[in-house]
């Protein structure tokens, strides 16, 4: 399955091929995941992982290179095998870990700290306050940048579109086939939300409700298991309506010319997490490569102007350009309508609820 | 008996080199499903209680056996033609069953669905002839995932049948004509029970690759069907139950041993991978 992390650089890598950005803009705002420099490197080798593509490039020249140059004495690699959680887990579990950076999620960071895999974020390196709320900078995480999971829809077949989730479940008001990606998370907050449910009380999540809920979409429904494959399904007139990550559904809403609108309404926001493997070579370095990731709104504004993932630190939001506020996730004015995912539920209930959600929509 | 040994002992360094590299890492994977998360046969009672697993099974075996039996009909009646067309025409018929064998599963995967979808060729060109008024559910379904497979398979039924047929001594067929025996019954008396040891080594080996199949169901399949492949998959890097995963993954491999087993009572495998008859 691919992560959020993948698909944002295959739609920057689309982006720079069609030329509608240039290189330039295109590694400053891969670097907005982060850099900054302590001094306590000396010959230290860090290793960050990301989901492949530009960002090796990226992350290398914008990342990796300002850090060493800060930082006299450190090297930063980049890595592009694709940290998933169990991959970090038979990294560690073998004793031969290479990896200190991964680019992980929320439930991914508590489930590895769950099962002794992952470091503690040292919160005397890294700064809570360069975040703007608790779930961005948790136990075993942090995040430089945030994205969402909205409902998006085709105003061409709905002119008066759906509004909420308790919209997306109405097969009668709004006929034809919705997206869902094939991942319990987001999915059952939204299906909870059509049922009228408080989005201030969501958790812990009625999971036996969501589940029923989401079985009464079944025979109208395809899940998508990476972005690309949202974004074509909706371009395709294949799907009438989605819940599918903000990156996407902002492409598709420039593109159509506002043909495809999506809603911030409801929409799920969440962190996109760093974790630290246990025993990572790099050791404490790696905090404060994390720290430096969080503290410096500049590049996080950088990456929402290429990608679309939201800076997580305080100040951003002022810097944003107006003209890209609507697609900035944490804008005060968008993210007020959102729910913030619950990463400590969902780490501690993803196997087994996922798995439910699974033998739910397949079969 | 001396000389015996010296030639196992030539064998050694290859059967060590497996061993070592290539058999010990497997077992020591699939050991996992013995000890995680508690020691014991816990994992493998799952296949008995846990609806979840019997139904990763039941659809991973009810979409192999739809494939192979599609894929044998399909096969047989193109080796058929095979058998039986002109030298020159065979060679262009040989190439048109083995191009699509090197042409990328992904590629295969994509071209079907662009093909099938809603607005897709197939749909379009039956809406403009007014064959049917709104689109088939051609994909995102098991439908798209069979159609994917078999187009992936045929190839693989059509080369044992059509050895097997090119093995029947077509004096064999003069002779039941010549004896009385009318078409029909010629190809249901005589060509086909000979050929049926083809059909047996098709049916086995399109069987035993389908039980692998990833790609294709992961694409075409809209993400509602997971067979077997693919929940290991998620077992492993997504839900880290890896105990779990090491046991679906340990239940393929026996069945597929067990498989390779009876089919190597029922047909020569020697003679079906091209070794001296």
């Amino acid at each position: 399955m691919q992560t959020f992390q993948q698909d944002c650089i295959a739609l920057a890598e689309r982006r720079f091929r069609r030329g509608e950005i240039s290189r330039r803009t295109l590694f400053q705002a891969l670097a907005g995941l982060g850099v900054a420099a302590p001094a306590l490197a000396q010959d230290k080798q860090l290793v960050m992982v990301n989901w492949g593509g530009l960002a090796n490039q990226g992350f290398g020249e914008f990342y990796g290179a300002p850090f060493m140059a800060e930082t006299p004495g450190a090297k930063v690699l980049q890595d592009s095998s694709g940290p998933a959680t169990g991959r970090i887990r038979s990294m560690v579990e073998s004793g031969r870990v290479t990896w200190d950076l991964c680019d992980s999620s929320a439930s991914g960071a508590r489930l590895l700290g769950k099962l002794g895999l992952a470091t503690p974020i040292d919160y005397s390196v890294v700064k809570r306050e360069d975040v703007i709320g608790p779930g961005f900078a948790v136990e075993y995480g942090a995040a430089p940048y945030s994205f969402s999971s909205v409902l998006v829809y085709d105003s061409q077949k709905f002119p008066d579109g759906p509004k909420n989730w308790t919209d997306f479940w109405d097969l009668k008001k709004f006929p034809g086939t919705r997206l869902l990606r094939r991942d319990a998370t987001c999915t059952l907050e939204a299906a909870l939300m059509s049922m009228g449910r408080d989005p201030a009380q969501l958790y812990p999540l009625d999971t036996a409700a969501a589940l029923k809920r989401v079985a009464e979409l079944r025979k109208n429904l395809v899940l998508w298991t990476n972005g690309s494959e949202s974004e074509q399904l909706m371009r395709t007139g294949e799907a009438v309506m989605g819940q599918i990550w903000h990156t996407r559904a902002s492409v598709l809403f420039k593109e159509s010319k506002g043909r495809f609108k999506y809603v911030w309404d409801q929409g799920l926001l969440q962190a996109g997490i760093f974790v630290i493997p246990k025993g990572n070579p790099g050791g404490a370095l790696a905090q404060w490569l994390l720290a430096s990731m969080l503290t410096r709104p500049e590049p996080q504004v950088g990456l929402l102007g290429l990608l679309g993932n939201g800076p997580t630190n305080p100040k951003a939001a002022a810097m944003v350009p107006a003209e890209l506020r609507q697609f900035n996730p944490t804008d005060p004015e968008n993210a007020r309508r959102q729910v913030v995912l619950d990463g400590n539920w969902w780490g501690d209930n993803y196997q087994q609820v996922n798995q439910d959600y699974l033998d739910t929509v397949t079969g | 008996m001396r000389r015996d040994l010296g030639w196992w002992a030539l064998l050694a360094p290859a059967f060590l080199l497996m061993t070592a590299f290539y058999l010990a890492p497997i077992l020591q994977v699939l050991a996992i499903s013995f000890t995680e998360p508690t020691p014991g046969l816990g994992n493998y009672e799952r296949l008995l209680t846990n609806p979840a697993v019997q139904r990763v099974i039941g659809t991973t075996l009810r979409i192999c056996l739809i494939t192979t039996l599609i894929s044998l009909a399909l096969g047989y009646a193109l080796a058929y033609v095979i058998a039986l067309a002109s030298p020159r025409a065979r060679r262009w018929w040989l190439l048109g069953v083995l191009v699509p064998l090197w042409i990328s599963v992904l590629v295969r995967a994509f071209a079907w669905v662009t093909l099938l979808r809603r607005q897709g060729l197939v749909n379009q060109g039956l809406q403009s002839l007014g064959a049917i008024e709104a689109p088939l559910a051609l994909v995102w379904n098991e439908t798209g995932i069979v159609i994917g497979m078999v187009h992936y398979m045929v190839p693989y039924a059509v080369l044992p049948i059509l050895g097997a047929m090119r093995e029947i001594d077509p004096r064999v067929l003069a002779a039941a004509r010549g004896l009385g025996a009318s078409r029909g019954t010629v190809f249901f008396r005589v060509f086909l029970p000979l050929s049926a040891p083809g059909l047996a080594a098709a049916a086995m080996l399109v069987f035993i690759v389908t039980l692998g199949f990833y790609i294709t169901p992961a694409i075409l399949g809209g993400g509602k069907t997971l067979m077997a492949a693919e929940w290991i998959k998620l077992q492993i890097l997504d839900l880290v139950r890896w105990g779990l995963g090491a046991m679906l993954a340990s239940v393929m491999v026996v069945t597929i041993l067990v498989l390779l087993g009876i089919f190597s009572r029922v047909v020569n495998l020697r003679r079906l991978f091209g070794a001296g008859a």
